[in-house]
C-alpha cells in the first residue's frame, strides 16, 4: 500500500495545479475544503485515511500499538521528504493532527515512544510551528537525539535556523547552551558531509564555535571552506573576522596549503604565524615560494636557524625576501615583451597626432615642461635602466647628461638626478654607481637629488650593506634643508616598513630640533611614518605629536604642515581601533589643526578595512558645509576612498556616494572627489570611473580639473591604456596654454605609460586578498600633497611625486623552475570569476586567452596553467611563482 | 720580544685562561712574529684564526663585479685598504664609499671597533666618472625671460582687445602686422619729422600704427589697442559712428583700405630718394586695361595702380581664380566721343606688374536696397594655399616672369625627386639643342626685367624675383550675414609655418588644413580677404 515517495510528490505537484484550474472562481472556504477531500486522487486519499488511522492509533493505550503506528509515520514521512519542491504528502495529510499529537504528548509519560513521538513533532513543526516558537527545535531536544540526516536537508536546515535564534536567546537570557552545541556538531557533521560547507560555516559563527570547523573539514572540502571563511571574513565586524580567519589559517596549515595560510598570516599581519609556516614546511623550494610572497607584500622579515637550518639556504631565501631579484626579473618580463628601448617624452606625448594645436616646438627652454619631460622620463622608464635623457651620456662621452640636468631649473635638478634612481629602479648596484658623481657636485640641489635617487633605487630591496643607510646618514644633519628633505625622504624609501631602529634614532631628534625649518621637519615625519608604517609604535608617535605641538599658530597654517599629521597616520595604517589612544591626544590640538589630524588618522587607521560605520562618518563630515578655509574635508574625502578600496561592493558603492558629494559638496570637497576616485581604482581603468574624470578635467575650477588630470593618470598608471592616452593627449593641446594643468597632463601622461605599460600601482595583490602597507602609504602621501597641489606638487616639492615609487611593482607573472631560472610556460590568462560557495570545480577564470610566462596581468585578471607538465608551488599566480615538475605527467603520444 | 711571548702564550695548554685572553687582544696591534715550534703543531689551526683577526680576507662587492679575498692589513689605517680597491677598481680612495656596519669606513676609522668577520661581504660605492659640472652657460628659461623675449618662445605675437565691436580693425591690423617689410618701413618712419604735404592726423596714425606693431611684438599677453583706436577715428571719423551708445561694427575692407592709403601716403617720405613709396611697392598692384567699345571700335589703353585684386562672385565662380578673371574683365558705360553718347564699354584688364603681397578681395557684400544694408553672399569659392596668377598677368609681365618660373620649376623638380628628372634627361637628350635655343630667349627677358627692377627701385628684394606664383599667408575671415554685424577674424601664418587664428585678444592655433576650409558655404567664418606672399626666385 505504501505509495512509492517519488510518485507521491509527483502526484502533489501534479494535483494542485489541476485545482487551480478548476476553482478559479472563489468559493467560501468550507466549501472548497470539502471539495477537496474529493479531488483527492485514490493514492493520496488512502495514504491520508493511513496517517488517519496512525494519529489515531499513537493516542492508543497499547504501548505496542503505539510504536507500530509512530513507526509507520516516520517511515512515511521519512521516505518522502527528500524533494522539496512542495510540501510532502504525508506532511500535509498530517497537519490538521498535528494539534492534537502536541497535546497527546503532553499527557504521555516518559518514555522510548514519548521520544519517538517528540521527533516526529519536530518534523511536522517544519511545517506547521508559528514563526518564532522554534518547536521543530524544541522537539528535536526531547526527542531520541537519533541520525539528523534521516529528516531530510531541508529540516536539517530549517533547524539550524532555529538554533542560531534560540542560542542568541539564550545567551542574552545567560542560560547554558551545550544541548545546542551537541546539536550543532551533528548538523555541522551533516553539512560538511554534503558540499554545504558555507552553511556549516554560518551556523558555526552564529552560534560562536568556529573551532568545531576544523574537526570536520577534510581533503575534498577544505579549500571551499577555507575560501569561504576568508571572504566572510571581509563583511565580519571586527574580532569576528580575525577568529574566522584564524580557523582558516589553522585548517590551511592542517592540509599543508602553505602558500594559502602564508597568505591568511600576512593579511592578519601576524609574524607568528609566518614563522610557524616557516618551520612546520620542510620543503626548501616551497619556503622559496613563501620568501616571493613576502617579498610581494613588501615586508621585512628575518629569517633565523629554526626557519632554515642551512646556512646557504638561508642566505637564499633572505635574498628572496630581500627582493635583490627583482630587477631581474622585471627585465627579463620587458625582454620578452620586447619593450627594452628606451622611451623619450616625445614619444609619450605624441604631438605629431595633434599637429597644429600643439605649441610650436619652442625654441627656449621652459623649465616647468623640462622638469614634467624629467618626471615622464623618469616614470616611463623606470626600472629599465636606460633612458634617453639621463643616462645617455656615458657612451657619448661628457655632456649630455649634466647637459639635460641643467636644464631644470634650482629645486628641478632635485628631481633630475633623484630621476636616475627611478630609472634604474630595485637595480642598486647599478644605481648607486650611476648616482655617485652627482655627490661630488657643488649643487646643493643635486646632491639633495642623488640622496633621494638613492632611497629610490633601494625601495623595496634590502641589502646586507645597507648602502643607503650609510650613504644618507652623514647628509641628516647638513645646513642646507633641500639636501636634508632628500636624505630624510630617501631613508623613507629606502626602510619603508622595516622598523629600523638605527633609522627611528636618526630621525626622531630632527623632529624635537627646535632649529629646523618646518619642511624638514614634515618630511621627517613622513619618512618616520614610512618606516613604521602600521607599527604603532609609541616613540615615534610622541615624537610626531609633540612636534606638532611645537609649531607655532603661523606654521600651522603653512601647506606642509599636513604632512605631520599623515607621518602620525601612517603608524598606525590599518590598525583600526589602536588609533583611539593617538586620537585622543590629538583631541588637545590647535585648533587648526585638530579636525584635520583627527580625520587624517582615522582614514589611515581604518584604510583597507570596508568599514562601513568609517564610511558612513567621512560622508558625515563631508556633509557639512563651512565658510572657507576648512581643510579637514579632504583627508575627510580621502578616507572613504582609504576606507572602501577594501572590496569590491564597498568600492563600487563609494564611487556612488562621491559622485554624490560631486554634486553638492562645497570646493574643498571637489577638489579631493577626484583624487578618491583615482585611489580607488588605482591602475584599474574602469570605463565610467575614466569618464566621470574625463568631464571633471574640463571644470571650471582648475584646481578640481588638476585633481582630475593626475587621477586620469593614476587609474591607468601602467596600463598604456589608449583610451585614457587619447584623453591625456587632447587635454595636452586643450591647456597648451596653462602651464600648471599642461604640468598635471604630463604628469599623468607619464603615469599612464609607467614602465612603459609593466607596472601597476595597486597596494593590493594575490587576488587582491593582500594590501601592501608601504604600497598604500606611499599612495596616500602622494593624494595628500594633492590636495594642495599649488603649494607642492606645483611648488617647489614637487619630487613628492616619487613616493608613487612604494607602490610600484611589475603586474607580471614570471614562472621559474627549481633553480629560480625563468621559465617558459603556457598559462591561460582571463577575467577572474568569484568562486565562493560554489560546489564543485567551477571554472575560475572567464574570456582566457593562452600566453606563454612570462605574462602581463591586468587589474582583474587571474591566469592558471594550461599544462599538466608542472605545478605552481603558489596557487595564485601572480608575480614569481616556482614551477615543480609533476611526477605524474605523462607526455602525451 | 714581548709579542713573542705572547705568541708562546697562546699556544701554549693555558689558551683559555682569561688572563691569558686579555693580552690577546693588545696584540693586534702589534707586530707578529710567528715563532712554529713543532710541539705546538697541533694549535696550528688556532693560530690561522687569530692571523685572520689581523688580515682577514673579505669580499668586496663593487657594481655588479665580486672581488673576493681582498686581505685587509688592520695595523694600517683604511686609506691603504682603499688604496688596495684602487688597484682592483681604478676608482680613486677618495671617491671610494665603503659600507660597514653603521655608516661609511672613514679614512680614519679604527678597524678593531668596525668588528670585521673572516669573510664578509663588503660593499663599495664609487666611480671614476667625471664629476657632473654645470655647464658654463646656464640654460635660460621661458619663464625668467623678460615678456618680450617670451614671445620668440611661444612662437606668435600676441592678441588684442576688442574695444566695443572693434573686431574689424584688429582683425586688419593682425593680418597687416604679419607683412616684415611693412614693419622696418614703419620703424624708419621719422617720430617728429613729418613731411609737409601729409596731414597731422594721418601723422599720428602712422605713428600709432607702428607703435601698436612694436607692443604686438613685444607681448605674450593681449594687447589693448587704445592710443591707435582713438587716432583711427580721428583720421577716419566714420569708424567712430555711434549705435545705441556704442560703438559700430564697421566693414573691415574699409579699414583695410583707409589704414593703406594714410600709410601710403605718410610713407611717401620724399626725403628717403630710394623709397618712393614702401606700400605701393608692397602692395600696388599696375594693371593695365584695354578699354573697348564693341560699338563704335574705340580701344584705348588705360593704366592704373591698386592695392588689391576683387574676386567677383557669381553663379560660375567656384573659385578665386575664376572670380579673380571676373573681377578683371567689367563693363562700364561712358561717353564715347565717337558716337556723341554714352556706350557701352568692356574694360578687360591685365596685371602688368606684381607687389610682394598680393591682397585679394572677395566681393562678398552688395548694398541691398531694400533691407537697406550691406547683405553677404554666402556662396563657396575655393582659394588655395598657393596661388599662380600667371595667366592674369599682361603679355610683357608673362615674358618677364618666364625665367624665374622655369628655374623656380627646376628647383621644385630637383626636390620632387632626381630620378624624375634624370628620365627626361635621357628622353629629352634627343631635342637637347631646340631646348637650349628655347630657353635663351626668356633668359636674356629675365636679364632685362631684372634690371628693371633694380632701377625702378626697391631696395629691398635686390636680386630676388617674382614668379607669379604667391603662398597664402593671411586670412581675414567674416563670420555673419551682414558687413555690419557679424565677427571678423584674422588667420595669420606665423613665420614658423604655423597657423595662428587671432579671434580678438586670443590667439589660438590652427591647422593649415583648416585654413582651407573658410571658402563659404556656410555659417562658419568665410575669407573676406586673402593675403598671399609672392614666392621669389634669387637670381
Amino acid at each position: 500500500m505504501d505509495p512509492e515517495p517519488n510518485n507521491t510528490t509527483a502526484n502533489g505537484t501534479g494535483n494542485p495545479k489541476d485545482e487551480s484550474t478548476l476553482k478559479v472562481p472563489s468559493k467560501d472556504p468550507k466549501k472548497k475544503d470539502d471539495k477537496k477531500d474529493e479531488d483527492l486522487s485514490e493514492e493520496d486519499l488512502a495514504l491520508k485515511q493511513q496517517l488517519e488511522l496512525y494519529v489515531e492509533r499513537a493516542q492508543d493505550a497499547d504501548p505496542g500499538l503505539q510504536k507500530v503506528a509512530l513507526e509507520s509515520m516516520r517511515q512515511e514521512i521519512r521516505t518522502s521528504t527528500s524533494s522539496m519542491t512542495s510540501v510532502p504528502k504525508p506532511l500535509k495529510f498530517l497537519r490538521p493532527h498535528y494539534g492534537t499529537l502536541k497535546s497527546y504528548y503532553e499527557t504521555m509519560p516518559d518514555s522510548d515512544l514519548k521520544k519517538l513521538l517528540a521527533d516526529i513533532l519536530s518534523v511536522l513543526a517544519l511545517t506547521m510551528s508559528a514563526e518564532g516558537d522554534r518547536e521543530s527545535l524544541k522537539y528535536r531536544l526531547l526527542g531520541s537525539e537519533g541520525d539528523i540526516g534521516s529528516w531530510g536537508h531541508e529540516y536539517v536546515r530549517n533547524l539550524a535556523g532555529e538554533i542560531a535564534q534560540e542560542y542568541a536567546k539564550r545567551v542574552n537570557e545567560e542560560a547554558t547552551v551545550d544541548d545546542l552545541i551537541e546539536l550543532v556538531e551533528q548538523i555541522v557533521a551533516f553539512h560538511m558531509k554534503h558540499n554545504a560547507e558555507p552553511e556549516a560555516v554560518d551556523l558555526l559563527m552564529e552560534v560562536e564555535f568556529l573551532d568545531l570547523l576544523v574537526k570536520h573539514v577534510d581533503k575534498t572540502n577544505y579549500k571551499r571552506t577555507c575560501l569561504y571563511l576568508t571572504s566572510s571574513a571581509r563583511y565580519l565586524p571586527g574580532p569576528d573576522d580575525i577568529s574566522v580567519l584564524d580557523i582558516a589559517y589553522t585548517i590551511y596549515k592542517q592540509f599543508e596549503e602553505y602558500p594559502s595560510a602564508l597568505q591568511i598570516a600576512l593579511y592578519l599581519d601576524n609574524m607568528q604565524h609566518v614563522k610557524q609556516i616557516f618551520t612546520s614546511c620542510p620543503d626548501i623550494l616551497r619556503k622559496k615560494q613563501f620568501c616571493y610572497i613576502l617579498a610581494r607584500q613588501g615586508i621585512s622579515f628575518e629569517l633565523d636557524e629554526e626557519m632554515c637550518a642551512d646556512d646557504e639556504d638561508r642566505e637564499a631565501l633572505q635574498e628572496i625576501i630581500n627582493n635583490t631579484k627583482l630587477s631581474e626579473g622585471y627585465l627579463t618580463l620587458a625582454r620578452d615583451i620586447e619593450v627594452m628601448e628606451p622611451k623619450s617624452p616625445e614619444d609619450i606625448y605624441k604631438a605629431h597626432l595633434l599637429d597644429g594645436r600643439a605649441s610650436a616646438g619652442a625654441s627656449v627652454d621652459s623649465a616647468r615642461q623640462n622638469l614634467a619631460a624629467t618626471f615622464v622620463n623618469a616614470f616611463v622608464n623606470a626600472g629599465f635602466g636606460q633612458d634617453k635623457l639621463m643616462t645617455i651620456t656615458s657612451e657619448t662621452s661628457s655632456g649630455g647628461s649634466s647637459s639635460w640636468l641643467f636644464k631644470n631649473k634650482d629645486h628641478g635638478k632635485a628631481s633630475a638626478a633623484a630621476s636616475l634612481g627611478m630609472i634604474d629602479l630595485w637595480d642598486v648596484d647599478t644605481g648607486l654607481a650611476q648616482l655617485d658623481k652627482y655627490f661630488h657636485s657643488n649643487d646643493n640641489h643635486v646632491i639633495a637629488g642623488a640622496l633621494l635617487g638613492v632611497g629610490i633605487v633601494n625601495c623595496g630591496i634590502k641589502n646586507d650593506c645597507d648602502p643607503a643607510l650609510a650613504l644618507l646618514a652623514d647628509y641628516l644633519d647638513k645646513e642646507d634643508s633641500s639636501i636634508r628633505i632628500g636624505a630624510i625622504t630617501g631613508l623613507g624609501f629606502a626602510y619603508a616598513g622595516t622598523q629600523n631602529e638605527q633609522i627611528r634614532d636618526k630621525l626622531t631628534p630632527i623632529l624635537g630640533d627646535q632649529k629646523a625649518p618646518l619642511e624638514v621637519i614634515a618630511f621627517t615625519a613622513i619618512a618616520l611614518g614610512l618606516v613604521y608604517v602600521g607599527s604603532c609604535n609609541e616613540e615615534v608617535a610622541q615624537a610626531i605629536i609633540f612636534a606638532l605641538m611645537d609649531r607655532s599658530e603661523s606654521d600651522l597654517g603653512e601647506p606642509l604642515t599636513r604632512l605631520l599629521p599623515l607621518g602620525l597616520g601612517l603608524l598606525y595604517l590599518g590598525k583600526q581601533d589602536s588609533v583611539e589612544a593617538t586620537a585622543e591626544v590629538s583631541k588637545t590640538f590647535n585648533e587648526k589643526i585638530r579636525k584635520y589630524c583627527d580625520m587624517t588618522l582615522l582614514s589611515c587607521a581604518f584604510a583597507g578595512t570596508g568599514n562601513v560605520l568609517k564610511v558612513q562618518h567621512f560622508l558625515g563630515q563631508c556633509a557639512q558645509h563651512f565658510e572657507k578655509g576648512e581643510s579637514f574635508q579632504g583627508p575627510a574625502v580621502l578616507g572613504i576612498a582609504m576606507v572602501a578600496m577594501a572590496e569590491e561592493l564597498g568600492l563600487d558603492m563609494a564611487i556612488r556616494s562621491l559622485e554624490h558629494l560631486l554634486q553638492y559638496g562645497e570646493q574643498n570637497i571637489r577638489k579631493a572627489v577626484p583624487l578618491a576616485l583615482g585611489l580607488l581604482c588605482i591602475s584599474n581603468p574602469k570605463v565610467h570611473v575614466m569618464d566621470t574624470l574625463s568631464r571633471l578635467s574640463h571644470d571650471a575650477d582648475t584646481e578640481v580639473a588638476m585633481a582630475a588630470v593626475i587621477s586620469l593618470g593614476l587609474i591607468g598608471a601602467g596600463t598604456n591604456n589608449a583610451r585614457i592616452a587619447g584623453m591625456l593627449r587632447n587635454l595636452s593641446s586643450y591647456y597648451y596654454k596653462e602651464a600648471n594643468l599642461l604640468f598635471c597632463v604630463r604628469i599623468a601622461q607619464g603615469f599612464v605609460h609607467m614602465g612603459k605599460g609593466l607596472m601597476t600601482l595597486a597596494p593590493y595583490h594575490s587576488e587582491r586578498f593582500l594590501l601592501s602597507p608601504t604600497a598604500l602609504a606611499g599612495l596616500v602621501v602622494l593624494l595628500h600633497a594633492c590636495l594642495d597641489m599649488k603649494a607642492i606638487i606645483l611648488g617647489k616639492y614637487h619630487y613628492v611625486l616619487y613616493f608613487v615609487v612604494l607602490a610600484m611593482q611589475p603586474r607580471m607573472l614570471l614562472t621559474v623552475d627549481e633553480n629560480l631560472k625563468p621559465l617558459s610556460v603556457p598559462v591561460r590568462v582571463g577575467q577572474a570569476v568569484d568562486v565562493v560557495g560554489q560546489a564543485g570545480r567551477p571554472k575560475t577564470i572567464t574570456g582566457f586567452q593562452t600566453h606563454s610566462t612570462p605574462v602581463l596581468l591586468a587589474a582583474g585578471d587571474r591566469a592558471e596553467l594550461a599544462t599538466e607538465k608542472y605545478l605552481p608551488l603558489s596557487p595564485i599566480l601572480e608575480g614569481f611563482v616556482i614551477l615543480k615538475e609533476n611526477p605524474d605527467y605523462r607526455e602525451e603520444a | 720580544m714581548g709579542s713573542l711571548i705572547d705568541i708562546f702564550l697562546i699556544w701554549s695548554p693555558y689558551y683559555h685562561c682569561p688572563f691569558l685572553q686579555a693580552t690577546n687582544k693588545t696584540q693586534t696591534h702589534n707586530n707578529i712574529h710567528i715563532f712554529i715550534h713543532s710541539s705546538f703543531s697541533r694549535s696550528i689551526a688556532s693560530t690561522i684564526k687569530n692571523l685572520t683577526l689581523i688580515m682577514p680576507t673579505v669580499s668586496v662587492k663593487w657594481q655588479k663585479e665580486l672581488y673576493p679575498a681582498v686581505e685587509i692589513d688592520t695595523t694600517q689605517p683604511p686609506y691603504v685598504f682603499k688604496c688596495q680597491l684602487y688597484d682592483l677598481t681604478g676608482v680613486p680612495p677618495e671617491r671610494q664609499k665603503i659600507m660597514v656596519k653603521g655608516g661609511i669606513l672613514k679614512d680614519d676609522s679604527d678597524w678593531s671597533k668596525l668588528g670585521l668577520k673572516e669573510g664578509q661581504k663588503l660593499m663599495m660605492v664609487g666611480t671614476a666618472d667625471e664629476i657632473v659640472k654645470a655647464p658654463e652657460k646656464g640654460t635660460v628659461f621661458v619663464e625668467d625671460l623678460p615678456e618680450e623675449e617670451q614671445v620668440v618662445a611661444v612662437g606668435h605675437s600676441a592678441g588684442l582687445y576688442n574695444l566695443g565691436n572693434t573686431c574689424y580693425m584688429n582683425s586688419t591690423m593682425q593680418c597687416l602686422h604679419s607683412v616684415p617689410e611693412l614693419k622696418s618701413a614703419l620703424i624708419e618712419y621719422p617720430q617728429s619729422g613729418r613731411s609737409n604735404d601729409l596731414d597731422q592726423s594721418s601723422h599720428l596714425l602712422t605713428v600709432a600704427t607702428r607703435d601698436l606693431f612694436n607692443e604686438l611684438d613685444k607681448n605674450v599677453k593681449p594687447v589693448a589697442p587704445m592710443q591707435f583706436w582713438m587716432v583711427l577715428r580721428k583720421k577716419y571719423p566714420q569708424f567712430g559712428q555711434l549705435h545705441n551708445g556704442s560703438f559700430m561694427q564697421q566693414d573691415a575692407e574699409e579699414c583695410w583700405t583707409q589704414i593703406l592709403y594714410t600709410l601710403s601716403q605718410a610713407l611717401r617720405s620724399p626725403s628717403t630718394s630710394v623709397n618712393l613709396d614702401a606700400v605701393k611697392e608692397l602692395f600696388g598692384i599696375d594693371l593695365v586695361s584695354r578699354v573697348h567699345c564693341a560699338e563704335s571700335g574705340e580701344e584705348s589703353i588705360e593704366t592704373e595702380s591698386v592695392y588689391s585684386l576683387k574676386c567677383h562672385i557669381s553663379q560660375e565662380v567656384n573659385h578665386l581664380h575664376e572670380g579673380l578673371k571676373h573681377g578683371l574683365k567689367s563693363e562700364l558705360e561712358k561717353a564715347s566721343p565717337s558716337l556723341g553718347r554714352s556706350a557701352v564699354y568692356v574694360k578687360d584688364s591685365h596685371i602688368n606688374g606684381l607687389p610682394k603681397y598680393l591682397t585679394i578681395q572677395f566681393v562678398r557684400f552688395f548694398w541691398k536696397r531694400e533691407s537697406n544694408q550691406k547683405a553677404k553672399i554666402l556662396r563657396k569659392v575655393d582659394y588655395p594655399l598657393e596661388l599662380d596668377i600667371f595667366d592674369l598677368c599682361s603679355d610683357d609681365l608673362r615674358k618677364k616672369l618666364e625665367a624665374p618660373r622655369q628655374m623656380l620649376r627646376d628647383e621644385d623638380g630637383r626636390k620632387a625627386g632626381l630620378k624624375l628628372k634624370e628620365k627626361e634627361k635621357s628622353s629629352a637628350s634627343a631635342d637637347n639643342d631646340v631646348k637650349m635655343s628655347d630657353a635663351e630667349g626668356p633668359s636674356i627677358g629675365g636679364g632685362e626685367s631684372s634690371k628693371a627692377t633694380l632701377v625702378e627701385g626697391a631696395a629691398s628684394d635686390k636680386n630676388a624675383q617674382l614668379t607669379g606664383v604667391y603662398d597664402l599667408v593671411a586670412v581675414l575671415t567674416h563670420k555673419g550675414r551682414s558687413a555690419d554685424s557679424g565677427h571678423y577674424v584674422a588667420w595669420v601664418k606665423q613665420e614658423n609655418g604655423k597657423w595662428i587664428q587671432f579671434d580678438d585678444d586670443n590667439p589660438i592655433p590652427q591647422r593649415e588644413e583648416d585654413i582651407t576650409k573658410l571658402s563659404g558655404g556656410g555659417d562658419w567664418h568665410m575669407a573676406y580677404i586673402c593675403m598671399y606672399k609672392a614666392r621669389t626666385y634669387p637670381m
